[in-house]
């Protein structure tokens, strides 16, 4: 069950950050604001592995504790800890270098929904319902 | 005696012209800074600089500045400060879209110098006086001065809360001679 959750995570983390990159790629184009030097593509890549790994191990945890019920409550953990992400992007201080940072909640949050997305889109291929 | 007062003349006019010969101008470079602190996590940048520039070294009486900056550059780093900084509670940079200064007086001290002049924000009217150092090299040089305003004196905010009274500015302005 570990091996195939954290094969789970692995998987859905490069997902998570594939997306995110042509994400950021089609939000830079599309109103010209660069963030690149914020959001740099290993950062992101990183970032989405670690979440979702974080998930499978959570997800291990949970299956030890709640047994049938863990899917169920993990989703909502995994969807109240998306929104809370959402709130250090608000706070975030950038370099002064960098224009227009009314436009970093743009990319940054929808970037914060992408490993949750990820997860589910590929757990009925690494988890079968009931285990 | 002709010729004695002819010299004198000479002399006294060459002197008042050049008593009264306009200081030279200078034009910004586009690699100024205006930086401001507030205390804490409040700072930040204003990215548009504009004005004239007239500045002797040897003559700062005959010398003058008007610069100007655009409220709407500011920049936090952080995109809800910069609305908020923006908004009718703190510069109304709708309604007063640029800070101005512009000089009346500028005298040498030691060696450095100060100007004073009218500061214009939000709407308010100040004479101020500020310390500045000038450093030339052939046609080029950089002005800068640090200086502190006190933002309750131009009606900026509410007094306390996060920000602190008195903003420290640090501005440095490269120029080359027109």
């Amino acid at each position: 069950m570990l091996k195939r959750l954290l094969l789970l995570g692995v998987t859905s983390g490069v997902l998570a950050g594939i997306v995110a990159l042509i994400y950021q790629k089609i939000y830079s184009t599309s109103v010209g604001a660069d963030f690149s030097s914020v959001v740099t593509p290993v950062s992101v890549m990183i970032s989405n592995l670690i979440g979702c790994m974080v998930a499978a191990i959570g997800y291990w945890l949970l299956s030890k504790w709640l047994k049938s019920r863990t899917e169920i409550v993990f989703n909502f953990i995994l969807v109240i800890l998306s929104f809370a992400s959402m709130l250090p992007v608000f706070a975030a201080k950038l370099p002064l270098t960098i224009n227009s940072p009314e436009l970093f909640p743009g990319l940054a949050i929808p970037m914060h929904f992408f490993p949750a997305l990820a997860w589910s889109t590929l757990e009925p291929l690494f988890i079968k319902n009931g285990e | 005696m002709k010729k004695i007062i002819i010299s004198l003349a000479a002399v006294l006019s060459l002197t008042s012209a050049r008593a009264y010969a306009p200081a030279a101008s200078w034009q910004l470079t586009d690699k100024y800074t205006v930086t401001f602190a507030g205390g804490g996590e409040v700072g930040g940048i204003f990215k548009t600089l504009k004005g004239t520039i007239s500045f002797d070294e040897q003559h700062p009486e005959t010398s003058g500045f008007v610069l100007s900056i655009d409220v709407a550059s500011i920049n936090t780093g952080n995109g809800l400060m910069n609305t908020h900084a923006k908004s009718a509670e703190w510069f109304d940079a709708a309604k007063y879209p640029v800070i101005k200064f512009t000089s009346k007086k500028i005298t040498k001290s030691g060696a450095a110098y100060t100007v004073t002049g009218d500061m214009e924000i939000h709407g308010v009217k100040k004479e101020m006086t500020l310390p500045f150092s000038f450093k030339s090299s052939g046609s080029t040089g950089t002005f800068s001065g640090k200086f502190i305003v006190n933002r309750s004196d131009f009606h900026i905010g509410k007094p306390g809360g996060d920000v602190d009274e008195n903003i420290k500015l640090e501005v440095t302005v490269p120029v080359v001679r027109k």
